[in-house]
């Protein structure tokens, strides 16, 4: 077998000087227009207004609606108790989501390992007597933060809320890939594949979410079919999905059908084309992939969403991730920047892949405040400002995502 | 004569406003046809003046803070799945100006 040499540029700070740009995409084939999908879940029975059907089963006033598939948590809603309820977790799908009809028995569902020493298909039914673990990971979309970008990318104008803790429960992929003999020749990549974008019948070249990441991820990836306790929601990628922690929301694909290590990147649109890291106005497959996290963290409470503070004492509370490390601090700041005080991180450490929540207490009085936290995980720490690209992707500096309060 | 002056700028603006009625009114006309069936948007998005139901996009009735410049910007570069229909020459400028007009003028109606 020959060698393979493919190698990963996962040097991100050099995404500036590519230039080459891709070709444009060929206009869509026939596609069939499809009814609104349906979720396993049923209404809460409250104001449901502006929410699409269905996710009609989540908590509304936690919710901004940028559009029917683009819904976004509240800054103060993204769980005061570490994990994000279900219900608050926000929604970002490329493909309609799968319907129950089209699911079928869930039992059954199947997903398919390739470039193991002995490939095979498993039912969901085989991966739960194959293995069983629970991981805490935050689930965030390559573009939370887009809406501060002055230069207005295309997608949605998230600003925190993309972005959620959650407990995962699943098997681990490293145990799969012990029952299929162990990886196979020398690949680069794990590769995933959805398969919600075969009822709409679009040229899967086009319409496939298929991500590759490193090959070392599979470590610490696992296929899950419960969330926060729950089967995975059809609208989160039930009944099995691919969570790679760690790295952005789109690499964890939902209704996952194959899973493959590979020697190249996937070919599809969505891995080639999407999701690359580019200077305004350059685009191409050869800037970076959205894939690791960065450090990163935001105030939750109090923000311009909880109202006027009392003069007083003030519990300032935030969320802090690491990205792929663990995060080791965070420093809050109440003067703009100007100067820094370390939090106090509270609540269980659930694992460098989930976030921690920190407080820190202070007295202030009347006036108005810029409040921000800067977060370090020992490597990298928050930069202040936005590192500008064509689509507003990995915002991390901490001025943007600062908050203005009224103290009376 | 200040009358007669008076009631010509009055007729001058009343033929322009006419002037333009009509031809908003035909480049929504042909802004619907683009939307079903010469870029087949209908194929993909919900749009209720339309009568259009496809699920593979947004409901762009739903889309917050839609308007002309937002619906020509990503119609003429694409986003996900959605084709770049003006990098792509699928559709031309003209027809991206009128279908961006029809649409921002027709969602939530």
């Amino acid at each position: 077998m020959s060698k393979n040499k493919t190698k990963l540029n996962l040097n991100r700070r050099n995404f500036l000087t590519g230039t080459a740009a891709l070709a444009g995409v060929a206009a869509t084939a026939s596609v069939v227009p499809i009814s609104i999908a349906n979720a396993n879940h049923t209404p809460l029975n409250e104001n449901t207004k502006g929410l699409p059907d269905f996710i009609n089963w989540k908590d509304r006033s936690a919710l901004i609606v940028h559009s029917n598939k683009g819904i976004e948590t509240h800054r103060s809603a993204i769980g005061e108790s570490l994990i994000t309820p279900n219900r608050n977790v926000y929604i970002r799908n490329n493909m309609p989501t799968m319907t129950d009809d089209q699911i079928g028995n869930r039992k059954n569902w199947k997903v398919s390992i390739e470039g193991v020493k002995n490939p095979k298909t498993f039912t969901l039914s085989q991966l739960q007597k194959l293995g069983h673990t629970t991981m805490a990971t935050i689930l965030q979309c390559s573009g939370n933060g887009r809406g501060f970008f002055k230069h207005k990318p295309r997608g949605s104008q998230w600003k925190t809320g993309a972005a959620a803790c959650i407990f995962w429960t699943g098997v681990p992929m490293k145990t799969v890939v012990d029952a299929c003999g162990g990886i196979s020749g020398d690949s680069v990549y794990m590769t995933s594949e959805g398969v919600d974008h075969v009822p709409t019948g679009l040229d899967p070249k086009k319409a496939m979410i298929a991500r590759s990441v490193p090959k070392k991820v599979y470590k610490d990836a696992m296929l899950a079919w419960e969330m926060n306790g729950v089967p995975v929601p059809n609208a989160h990628g039930g009944p099995l999905r691919m969570i790679t922690p760690g790295y952005f929301g789109i690499n964890n694909v939902k209704h996952l059908g194959k899973v493959a290590f590979t020697s190249q990147e996937s070919s599809v649109k969505y891995m080639k084309k999407s999701y690359r890291i580019s200077p305004i106005g350059k685009k191409g497959s050869q800037y970076p992939s959205c894939w690791e996290m960065p450090v990163k963290s935001w105030i939750t409470r109090p923000t311009d969403e909880t109202g006027t503070v009392k003069a007083g004492k003030v519990q300032i509370v935030g969320v802090a991730m690491g990205g792929t490390r663990k995060v080791k601090s965070v420093k809050v700041s109440v003067d703009g920047g100007s100067s820094w005080k370390k939090a106090k991180f509270i609540g269980p450490d659930l694992g460098k892949y989930a976030w921690r929540q920190f407080v820190f207490e202070t007295t202030l009085s009347s006036g108005k405040y810029n409040i921000a936290s800067l977060a370090s995980n020992g490597k990298d720490k928050q930069p202040e400002l936005r590192m500008e690209n064509r689509r507003g992707y990995a915002h991390n500096g901490w001025k943007d995502h600062s908050v203005n309060i009224t103290v009376v | 004569m200040k009358i007669k002056s008076f009631l010509l700028i009055i007729l001058f603006f009343a033929i322009s406003k006419i002037h333009i009625s009509f031809a908003d009114e035909a480049k929504m006309t042909k802004g619907l046809e683009i939307f079903n069936e010469t870029a087949g948007c209908a194929a993909c998005h919900v749009l209720k003046a339309a009568g259009s139901e496809g699920n593979i996009g947004p409901n762009l009735d739903t889309v917050a803070g839609l308007n002309y410049d937002s619906v020509m910007d990503i119609v003429t570069h694409g986003l996900g799945v959605m084709p770049a229909f003006g990098e792509d020459e699928i559709l031309t400028k003209e027809e991206i100006d009128i279908v961006s007009f029809y649409v921002a003028n027709s969602v939530g109606k």
